[in-house]
């Protein structure tokens, strides 16, 4: 009775029930639930997710890391499935670098007429794949899974890796409640941080509490005599209780948001709700304390001590006399750094794989002529310091590695090259086999660049490109007889728009370049194609082409209808979407500039012309022009685009999205020629 | 005539190994094997020894020279195993264009990686692969192995041109075979290559020589149905401990049946009673079927695991019922154990699944495996057969569009096995209907609502929408509508009749300025929600034939009211083209002072088309371009 008056009152007040997140405590309400707070677009939501980590001292192994990983997830809909399968990737280099995975236990529960029914999820339900040398991939997935059905799995990983793992707190499903501690003994000190361009950040509280620790070690250790001749036995093992306080970190969060991509988001884990920790040093049982990084300039040292960084930098004989030869009688620096950086292109190609560390060795990469990222820069900086230039190599972070939000090694993932010249700063990267000075790969410019000079200090310097990247379109229209239309185009590209045309195009026979440019623009047919400056990569891309064209003059009536820029409008305003989460990043400014010439056709006469526009973004971000002449027989229309921003924030998207709208508009203006 | 042949194949291969050395030279090739080339195979010599009927020796080599950075995937330096395959030997040598070695690769310089493919949660197949980058083109690699394996019911197949962009000099195919055993083979699009074949008692011999590269072209078949490609089988082969000795459809079906399908529908009495429970009373099989289908749909899911035997054979019904998923043999063979508990007759059968392509399987040449990558259940009726996808959970009754449908597939009785046609989705059974009240406003801004109703293969290009996120529909219809600068997507929503497969969708939209304006005129294109815009490309020479591998039907009927102020200066031509490829029409016509209605149907045939008619082709397209495009212009009342 009692029972039943207090279910009336939990459904009289509409509160949520109350909620059991002990393993193996699912209620039937929950199991009941038929979608998460109404939202019939949740096709599963995290319950609970327990994530409890900490270390322990293993005799003979040193610390480990143990983490504990308790998730319970309602699958609303069919769509929801693929929660019901699980993949951990742990790390096995050998048996002593090996992390595992323990006491798997994992269950599905449903309700049946009422009464709550349990799968065990069984060995034939657990996989383990030996993805490649170091890593394994454990995986299972769940039995008797349903719409409505609920999931629970706990493991517990041990790893012998102390680093952690960045902590993640959003998945692309909501989570009702996340419960999360983390306690590092006083041997480590750790710090925290958060990332704060996430919508969703999560408050970590921070407390000392004291424990027991046991740690077994050898004796010789204790008293420091251990040396390369000490034997480690029974007789010398020594077990010691401490008193150690540990720091606790813990998070009680509820109703944590899905994280959902959108369109031009280049990585949204950039906006993930995560934790990030280092270790900043590590104290041993003798006193004695490692130090880590702590800030930029610390962790840019302890890059530029590394074996195979600094002094793979240093490394000179293996090109000593190829870059002597090379250089022979050059004496402007522009004129050695142009020689050097095309040498290394032409000598040493990319292997795809990325890093600031040399993975083969500057030398051997040499030899053999393909290396990592680093093995090519830091080769490419080291030539030009030999030949007497202030190179210096800068460490960058890919778009894909994200923008570090703290002080640490692996905030870097990449190195280029900088050189100051009289002339100015120039950055270069070899990797690419068409790009040039201060052209960048797209991927690289991200955030900022630390450039580490030659005593190890260093200092951040801008990646985002300055000057513009331009279009320039020449066009002659022609309008004939038969209302078809021919003429010649000349386009010039500058800066990235020339990469991304030499990316694209550089291997592909004039042939193919026709049939892809005749795509998508009607009854079109290209002749004479021919593309000037492809080989100098330092100046400008232009092609030209003649073309007819079918159909694009609408005979309505008596009179004709065209829109003057013809396939040079774009086909769509790219921006949909009527509102944004996130940024929008064109990396670097643009400029285009549309010049065209209409011949009009004998016996016919403007009738009406488009009006002259413009049309601005926030003042000096963004300018639209379209400017028409008419003079005897021929218009002239002029259109220029100007985007200096480069960012867009989601409270400009809306103007932004006006700007782009409207210009596009304007773009498919029509001239209207009626007979003479 | 016997003993000549034998003379010319000793010489054949002293030749072979004494000219190899210049293939290793990248300058030597001839220069017609380098058009519309990225790579050349030089050299490929596979020899395949059947020591007996469960043992086969494979020895590979390749010579590929690599002429750019996009020939670089087609080097062909990796090598699939699992735990039934045993390399003996591996290895690759780096030249130069010269035919300088640079880099040697032996066995463990190989990347081994798990070869899972993207579909799976588990597989035991694994490779090993040549990671090398290249220091300059052209380059040559030659690789190398050697596999042993009791697996024999798969024999690797001899395609002498192995891809588009690829050319080959020289290739070898060699099969030793005991004779007692025997073997069957098949020799496919033949065509006028230069392809040498040399039998003799226990030993084919095949050589393919310089086989021009080929480019694909759009809509061209797939490229197995345009190159020659040899298959092969024993007569007696042996997979995972299984022994068959087939040559027919019907007995493989038997074998199939009796070794590895019968025995593994038993179902607990408790789901037994459960689905008895559901068709209580209902007496017509179908409507019994569809009972279970929905049974299965509701209470399973797919996951796929393949592990040795459980590549071919389904797990067994009782333990999908018990762990509530499957993949495609695991859910088909459940299906079918309900159906069997039910009365309802239903086969295993097994299929060539693919979207893009209608593929057979092959009438003319039996095989365990090799021919198909997927299974579906088949309820055979007097009418047309039943096709069940077991795999989908959202898929309605007997829907097998754009995947199994219209192909030969291998039905699977207790009695033997059967190549049987699926069913054929018909071009006016792939219909869209697109109807649409519009009205149109002074400033040219249009309002309408707009209902679309698709069925057949058309239905799975948009039932997919129906469980986006609010934020994703509205994102699609803009995309599928972006033909209307500045849309507005006022409300949507759809229902989805799974029982007679239709998909319907409203849309109530604004667009702002849909209609330009020029001068004192708006101009209006009446085809608001249907253009057709790409047009096929254009070829200069076409070299390959074409195929449209399903036929459909658009209807569109748009009723558009204009305001009073704005009268109608000039309409458009009423079209009708009609052709082999299908027909289009489209009007517009004035129903009142300021109502206009404007009516379109294209129809577009399946078929296989010549080369010589892909400019009519296209030329139908651009027709269908243009049309659709056509505006009509209003102007404002004086």
């Amino acid at each position: 009775m009692k029972k039943l008056i207090l279910v009336a009152l939990v459904l009289l007040f509409n509160l949520s029930f109350s909620q059991d997140y002990k393993f193996g405590k699912v209620s039937k309400e929950e199991l009941a639930e038929k979608s998460y707070n109404n939202d019939s677009t949740v096709h599963a939501a995290v319950l609970y997710k327990e994530c409890k980590i900490h270390y322990d001292y293993v005799q003979d192994e040193g610390f480990k890391k143990f983490v504990e990983v308790f998730e319970r997830i309602k699958i609303y809909k069919k769509e929801g499935f693929n929660w019901g399968t699980k993949i951990e990737n742990l790390y096995d280099e050998n048996a002593t670098r090996e992390e595992k995975l323990l006491n798997l236990k994992a269950y599905t529960y449903n309700l049946e007429s009422g009464k709550i029914k349990e799968s065990k999820l069984k060995k034939n339900g657990i996989f383990k794949e030996e993805t490649n040398k170091y890593w394994n991939q454990y995986k299972f997935t769940m039995p008797n899974l349903k719409e409505g059905s609920i999931i629970e799995y706990r493991y517990v990983i041990e790893s012998p890796l102390i680093e952690l793992d960045d902590d993640i707190f959003q998945y692309t499903i909501p989570i009702k409640k996340l419960s999360y501690q983390l306690k590092v003994p006083e041997y480590f000190r750790i710090n925290k941080v958060l990332n704060t361009r996430a919508s969703y950040v999560p408050e970590i509280t921070e407390r000392n509490k004291s424990r027991k620790f046991l740690v077994s070690y050898h004796s010789a250790f204790a008293n420091g005599t251990a040396n390369a001749s000490t034997k480690f036995s029974k007789e010398n093992l020594v077990e010691r209780t401490y008193d150690i306080i540990e720091t606790i970190y813990e998070a009680d969060l509820q109703n944590i948001p899905a994280l959902k991509t959108e369109a031009y988001v280049d990585n949204i884990g950039n906006y993930r709700a995560v934790a990030k920790w280092e270790i900043t040093s590590i104290k041993g049982f003798d006193g004695s304390v490692t130090e880590y990084s702590t800030d930029w300039d610390q962790v840019t040292r302890s890059i530029y001590n590394r074996d195979d960084f600094g002094r793979e930098l240093s490394k000179t004989n293996y090109y000593e006399e190829d870059i002597k030869s090379k250089l022979k009688g050059v004496n402007a620096p522009e004129e050695k750094v142009a020689i050097i950086y095309n040498y290394v292109k032409s000598k040493v190609k990319w292997n795809g794989l990325r890093g600031y560390t040399s993975e083969l060795g500057v030398k051997k990469a040499y030899k053999e002529g393909a290396g990592n990222v680093a093995d090519i820069n830091l080769m490419l900086t080291s030539m030009l310091r030999y030949a007497g230039l202030d190179a210096n190599p800068v460490l960058v972070s890919t778009r894909n590695n994200g923008i570090p939000i703290f002080p640490n090694t692996s905030g870097f993932n990449y190195v280029i090259t900088g050189v100051s010249l009289e002339s100015g700063f120039i950055l270069l990267d070899a990797t690419n086999k068409y790009a040039s000075a201060n052209i960048l790969q797209e991927n690289t410019i991200n955030w900022k660049g630390r450039v580490i000079k030659g005593n190890g200090t260093s200092a951040w310097i801008p990646l985002t490109p300055q000057t513009k990247s331009k279009e320039i379109a020449l066009m002659s229209v022609e309008i004939n007889d038969d209302l078809s239309i021919s003429g010649k185009i000349r386009k010039q590209f500058t800066e990235y728009k020339a990469l991304g045309y030499r990316d694209a195009y550089y291997n592909v026979k004039n042939e193919t370049i026709v049939k892809h440019f005749e795509e998508g623009k009607g009854e079109i047919e290209i002749t004479n194609f021919t593309v000037n400056n492809k080989e100098s990569l330092n100046k400008p891309i232009s092609y030209t082409y003649d073309y007819t064209l079918n159909n694009e003059v609408e005979e309505i009536g008596d009179k004709l209808y065209i829109s003057p820029l013809l396939f040079l409008a774009p086909d769509d305003n790219p921006f949909k979407q009527d509102s944004r989460t996130y940024p929008i990043d064109f990396i670097y400014p643009t400029y285009s500039k549309y010049s065209v010439t209409v011949k009009i056709p004998e016996g016919y006469a403007v009738e009406s012309l488009p009006e002259n526009a413009k049309i601005q973004l926030n003042g000096s971000d963004g300018e639209f022009s379209y400017i028409i002449k008419s003079s005897g027989n021929t218009l002239q229309v002029m259109v220029t685009k100007d985007l200096n921003k480069t960012l867009i924030l989601p409270n400009e998207y809306s103007e932004f999205k006006q700007f782009f709208q409207l210009s596009f508009e304007k773009q498919l203006d029509k001239i209207v020629l009626k007979k003479a | 005539m016997r003993f000549k042949k034998s003379i010319s194949i000793i010489a054949m291969l002293i030749s072979l190994t004494t000219y190899a050395q210049e293939k290793l030279i990248a300058l030597t090739i001839d220069s017609e094997l380098k058009d519309n080339a990225n790579a050349v195979v030089r050299l490929r010599e596979t020899q395949i020894e059947f020591s007996s009927y469960n043992k086969m020796i494979t020895k590979g080599k390749r010579v590929v020279t690599v002429l750019n950075a996009s020939g670089r995937r087609n080097v062909g330096a990796h090598l699939s195993y699992d735990n039934e395959i045993n390399i003996k030997k591996l290895g690759a040598i780096i030249y130069d264009a010269l035919g300088n070695e640079i880099k040697k690769f032996k066995k463990n310089d190989f990347t081994d990686e798990s070869a899972i493919s993207s579909f799976s949660l588990y597989e035991d197949s694994r490779v090993k692969y040549l990671d090398y980058t290249p220091v300059s083109y052209p380059y040559t690699v030659e690789f190398y192995y050697e596999t042993i394996t009791n697996n024999t019911a798969y024999i690797p197949q001899w395609m002498p041109l192995q891809n588009y962009y690829v050319s080959t000099e020289k290739s070898i195919f060699k099969l030793i075979y005991d004779e007692s055993v025997g073997i069957n083979k098949k020799m496919n699009n033949l065509g006028n290559h230069d392809i040498e074949e040399i039998n003799t008692p226990g030993q084919l011999l095949y050589i393919g020589s310089n086989i021009k590269a080929i480019k694909p072209e759009a809509y061209s078949p797939r490229f197995k149905d345009l190159v020659p490609y040899l298959q092969v089988t024993l007569n007696k082969f042996s997979y995972e401990g299984y022994t068959s000795e087939t040559n027919d459809w019907k007995t493989m079906g038997k074998w199939m049946y009796d070794e590895l399908l019968a025995d593994r529908t038993q179902l607990s009495i408790k789901t037994q009673d459960e689905i008895k429970r559901l068709i209580n009373g209902i007496q017509d099989p179908i409507e019994k079927a569809k009972i279970v289908y929905n049974y299965v749909q509701e209470n399973t899911r797919y996951i796929s695991i393949q592990e040795g035997i459980g590549g071919i054979q389904p797990i067994l019904a009782s333990k999908v019922d018990e762990v509530k998923y499957g993949d495609c043999k695991g859910l088909t063979n459940y299906t079918k154990a309900l159906l069997d508990v039910v009365g309802v007759e239903s086969y295993y059968t097994r299929v060539y699944a693919s979207e893009n392509n209608t593929v057979d399987v092959d009438k003319d040449f039996v095989s365990f495996v090799g021919q198909t990558n997927h299974v579906i259940l088949n309820i055979p009726n007097e009418k047309e057969d039943l096709w069940l996808e077991c795999t989908s959970q959202t898929s309605p009754f007997n829907y097998s569009a754009n995947f199994t449908d219209d192909r030969d597939v291998f039905v699977i009785t207790p009695e033997g096995g059967k190549i049987v046609h699926t069913k054929e989705y018909k071009t006016e059974d792939n219909l869209q209907s697109t109807k649409a009240k519009v009205s149109v406003d002074v400033s040219g801004n249009i309002f309408s609502e707009i209902k679309i109703d698709s069925e057949g293969t058309q239905y799975g290009n948009h039932n997919m929408i129906e469980n986006a996120s609010e934020k994703d529909k509205k994102l699609y219809y803009k995309n599928y509508l972006s033909d209307i600068n500045n849309l507005e997507i006022v409300s949507l929503s759809h229902s989805n009749d799974k029982e007679k497969i239709v998909f319907s969708e409203t849309i109530k939209i604004k667009g702002n300025k849909y209609a330009s304006k020029a001068g004192i005129r708006l101009l209006f294109a009446p085809n608001m929600f249907n253009k057709t815009t790409n047009v096929p490309p254009r070829y200069t020479s076409r070299k390959l034939p074409f195929k449209i591998e399903r036929g459909f039907t658009d209807i569109d009927e748009y009723e558009i009211t204009l305001p009073e102020t704005l009268e109608v200066e000039a309409l458009m031509k009423p079209v009708s083209i009609d052709n082999q490829f299908g027909s289009y029409s489209a009007s517009i016509e004035k129903n009142s002072e300021n109502k206009l209605v404007y009516k379109r149907k294209l129809i577009l045939n399946k078929g296989d088309y010549k080369k010589e008619d892909y400019k009519a082709f296209r030329d139908f397209y651009l027709k269908i371009v243009k049309h659709d495009k056509s505006k009509i212009a209003l102007k404002t009342i004086q």
